[in-house]
């Protein structure tokens, strides 16, 4: 006798189970791995390009800081013993120094990153940086008479209540506020921080939502990247936007930054798609995307609109050492500071 | 080996059986766990003001959705009303709507009509009315379940007895006890969830542990944490277990296979469709603010927005359907496990509740990186099963196994002991008991837990995110990772799209459950 037999009303039971072991089929053929913290509408054509020229199939495993995903990186710390991703591709340096720093990632000079300049990638090789975005001022054209020009004037009174930043602790927000300590000293940073809560300014979940509270208007300037003023910029809204600092501090470059697995199962495989996206193709191409973004090698055409790194006033930064003053930052400091943020908001 | 009767008799097994689930479903966890709770296990949690916001918000959403669901799901089991169907799958809708879009719609579209910025409406507000709306729908379908088991006669008699007053009466003092379970459970449920606290700028203790996971990379210190809450939210409930513990859920869980027919009584029907409707608009305004920016973007935009939104559900239409069954039937055929061995034992049932609650209330990337270490620390052989999709259908299914546990406990009370009785007299195995009586019996119980956990697996972005086999990733997963920086129209038509499919999805199975009430 059957165990059971065939009732109608199981059927769909034995679907799922029947389903879930199909699942189990996976593909083969020659392929990388590459996890990545860049916005998939930017790193997917990329990747797709590769696959073209080469013919390696590109297996993406994207991110975003938008809701605070819980994350890649720790995606890459619990899988450290025998990982699944040959490259992590990076939107910014802080991330992969974390990995560094704990031993995730391999040392690669790729013969690729011949002409990229050495400030922004890693001394011992363990990451490579290549374009850029920057953190701007974005501020709504009919609501901002005069312009601002530093960071610093979020605190003027005539952007009371009226100014926005992202959740310091996340992103490259986080790397902004340790970029910041390190360029204006412990005490005046602190003094901008507790300076921006006073004047009423508002902490947001995301880069993104400080393009959109800006956008439409709710608020009247904000700090986010260059990636997300632009692409408000190509949907049409009154947004204008401000390299800040260039006679001070300068302007905070975040670099695409990327590493090689250690331990990285298609080895081989993860290196060639370095050199790919170290190239100064790549660089062009990002530099087209609606992501904006600046090619770090001189010579390397831009479209309008996108200023060339080189004509920036950069902020002088050890990328390799804000990652222990951000690990630092984010136990102390601007942990408390984003618990007052959240409380002011209330 | 057992026979027909020893499930209906006390017995050692019981205990080990739902041990050894308690186990399985708890060692992803712990595995993570262990690293916090090897060190400092009272050390600093890093809460702030967090937990007591987080226990505030709980008990607001559980509250509000106790409030309006308990008398809406009661009135929708006794009356008739327009377009009742259509207007239940509509309510139905945020069950499977990840709650960061939730919350994020309702941003938007509180943005869009003015609010003021520092409204309440956009900030504990915000996040209450992102929680309330799938905690709203669960108890008024909770509701509906119980007060629909009420069987025809019985509402007879309390009509003759007091008229439509006493029926009404009656059906809420039943129906009471597993709104408030629901209620309790969708509070829980957002005390591991940290979007829309994040979204509207409120702290929350599941705010915390993410600030552990991802801005300090602190395992050890989130594990902490998420260990601290999952046994405040034991705490919290004990007072609903040590009921349940003592029987007075029994009425939670009985159930009468015969459902009642629905009358139309002019003024209780207008008053449900009109509570419906109401309930309904609010619960869509997310949606709306969702799908705003498609409202003035030009047709050449949204035609490029909806091809990429198409090209994206057809990529991951068939690894979002498997994960989702396959996570449906891993829960179902455990909780029927969970429910044949509390049986009929309040106390068991109690164990049960319990172990729900610690499971809800612990943050879904705790298990899931657990699993992923897992994962890492196995031969390389494993990983057809341990690093394929099968990974993430496990922790799906664990994740929202709470749900299908309730469910089957249900469903088993409508078996009857004489069954068992009758079939040890007659010495028929328990293998042909079960395949010819008792799962079809069961069946019902067990399509809802495959469809209701796989329905909210569907919209989970976390597990998936943490475990998906590269370039194998869901469809609500594929729009998380989309919308940062893609134009607000292709996010808008993604959204769209996932809300269609989720509610065709509702619809479809709501026809088929009501084909299986007819035979």
């Amino acid at each position: 006798m059957s165990p059971v037999p065939g009732h109608p009303r199981l059927r769909v039971f034995y679907a799922a189970a029947w389903l879930a072991a199909l699942l189990a089929c996976t593909k083969s053929g020659e392929r990388v791995v590459v996890y990545t913290s860049v916005d998939d509408v930017f790193a997917r054509p990329i990747a797709e390009g590769y696959e073209k020229a080469t013919g390696v199939s590109v297996l993406l495993v994207p991110d975003t800081e938008e809701t605070k995903s819980t994350g890649l990186l720790n995606r890459l710390i619990a899988e450290q013993a025998r990982p699944q991703a040959d490259v992590f591709w990076s939107g910014d340096p802080m991330r992969v120094a974390v990995l560094a720093r704990k031993g995730i990632t391999a040392p690669y000079r790729s013969p690729a990153a011949e002409g990229l300049p050495s400030a922004y990638s890693d001394p011992d090789a363990q990451w490579t940086g290549f374009s850029a975005r920057a953190r701007v001022l974005v501020y709504h054209r009919e609501r901002v008479a005069t312009p601002p020009s530093s960071v610093l004037d979020l605190l003027d009174p005539r952007f009371r209540g009226q100014a926005c930043l992202a959740n310091p602790l996340f992103g490259t927000t986080s790397m902004h506020a340790a970029a910041l300590f390190v360029a204006l000293g412990d005490e005046r940073a602190r003094a901008f921080f507790e300076g921006f809560l006073e004047n009423g300014g508002r902490m947001l979940s995301s880069n993104g939502e400080v393009r959109r509270r800006v956008a439409a208007g709710d608020c009247a300037i904000g700090i986010t990247d260059t990636d997300d003023a632009n692409v408000a910029r190509l949907e049409g809204r009154p947004l204008e936007v401000v390299y800040p600092d260039r006679d001070g501090i300068g302007t905070l470059l975040i670099p695409n930054a990327v590493a090689l697995i250690r331990g990285a199962p298609h080895l081989e495989q993860g290196k060639r798609f370095i050199d790919f996206l170290l190239s100064p193709e790549v660089e062009a191409e990002l530099a087209r995307s609606a992501a904006a973004q600046m090619p770090l090698r001189p010579g390397v055409a831009v479209p309008d609109g996108v200023p060339a790194a080189q004509s920036l006033s950069a902020m002088p930064v050890d990328y390799a050492a804000l990652a222990p003053k951000l690990e630092e930052l984010s136990m102390g400091y601007l942990a408390s500071w984003a618990e007052k943020a959240a409380r002011a908001g209330e | 080996m057992l026979s027909c009767l020893d499930l209906e008799r006390p017995g050692r097994w019981r205990i080990l059986l739902i041990g050894a689930v308690a186990l399985l479903v708890s060692t992803p966890t712990l595995l993570l766990l262990r690293r916090g709770l090897e060190g400092e296990l009272l050390g600093k949690l890093f809460w702030g003001n967090a937990l007591e916001s987080s226990l505030g918000l709980a008990a607001g959403v559980a509250g509000a959705s106790f409030l309006v669901g308990w008398p809406l799901g009661s009135a929708a089991a006794l009356y008739r009303c327009p377009a009742r169907g259509f207007l239940l799958v509509l309510i139905s809708l945020p069950l499977l709507m990840p709650s960061f879009l939730l919350a994020l719609g309702w941003s938007a579209q509180s943005l869009a009509t003015g609010f003021p910025p520092h409204g309440w409406l956009q900030g504990a507000g915000g996040c209450l009315v992102s929680f309330a709306a799938s905690g709203l729908a669960l108890v008024t379908l909770t509701a509906l379940a119980a007060a629909g088991a009420i069987p025809e006669n019985q509402r007879e008699a309390a009509r003759l007895f007091g008229g439509e007053r006493a029926l009404v009466r009656n059906t809420l003092r039943s129906s009471r006890a597993p709104a408030a379970l629901a209620a309790l459970l969708a509070g829980i449920l957002t005390l591991s969830d940290p979007a829309p606290g994040e979204i509207f700028s409120q702290r929350t203790a599941a705010g915390a542990i993410l600030e552990s996971f991802a801005a300090r990379n602190d395992l050890v210190l989130a594990s902490r944490q998420s260990a601290a809450l999952a046994l405040a939210a034991l705490a919290l409930s004990l007072p609903l277990l040590l009921a349940s513990a003592r029987g007075h859920l029994r009425l939670t869980l009985a159930h009468t296979p015969r459902k009642a027919s629905l009358r139309l009584v002019a003024p209780a029907s207008a008053g449900t469709a009109i509570g419906f409707l109401c309930v309904s608009t609010l619960l869509m305004l997310p949606a709306v603010g969702l799908a705003l920016p498609l409202w003035h973007a030009p047709s050449t935009s949204l035609a490029g927005a909806f091809e990429v939104a198409f090209a994206r559900a057809s990529d991951t239409a068939f690894d979002s359907l498997g994960y989702a069954l396959g996570a449906g039937a891993l829960a179902a055929g455990l909780a029927l496990a969970l429910a044949a061995a509390a049986g009929r034992s309040a106390r068991l049932q109690g164990a049960v509740l319990a172990l729900s609650v610690l499971l809800l209330a612990i943050p879904a990337a705790a298990p899931a990186l657990g699993l992923a270490a897992l994962a890492a620390a196995a031969p390389g052989w494993g990983d057809p099963v341990l690093r394929g999709p099968l990974m993430v259908v496990i922790a799906l299914g664990l994740r929202f196994l709470p749900v299908a546990a309730l469910l089957m406990l249900r469903a088993w009370s409508s078996t009857a002991p004489a069954w068992f009785e009758a079939a040890a007299l007659h010495g028929i195995s328990l293998r042909a008991f079960a395949g010819r009586v008792l799962l079809p019996a069961l069946a019902p119980g067990l399509l809802l837990s495959v469809a209701l956990v796989g329905l909210l697996s569907a919209s989970d972005v976390v597990a998936v995110l943490l475990l998906h086999p590269p370039g194998r990733p869901s469809f609500a997963l594929s729009i998380f990772t989309v919308m940062a920086n893609a134009p607000e129209t292709t996010v808008a038509a993604l959204c769209l799209v996932y809300g269609v499919a989720a509610g065709a999805l509702v619809a479809a199975i709501a026809g088929r459950a009501r084909a299986l009430n007819r035979t």
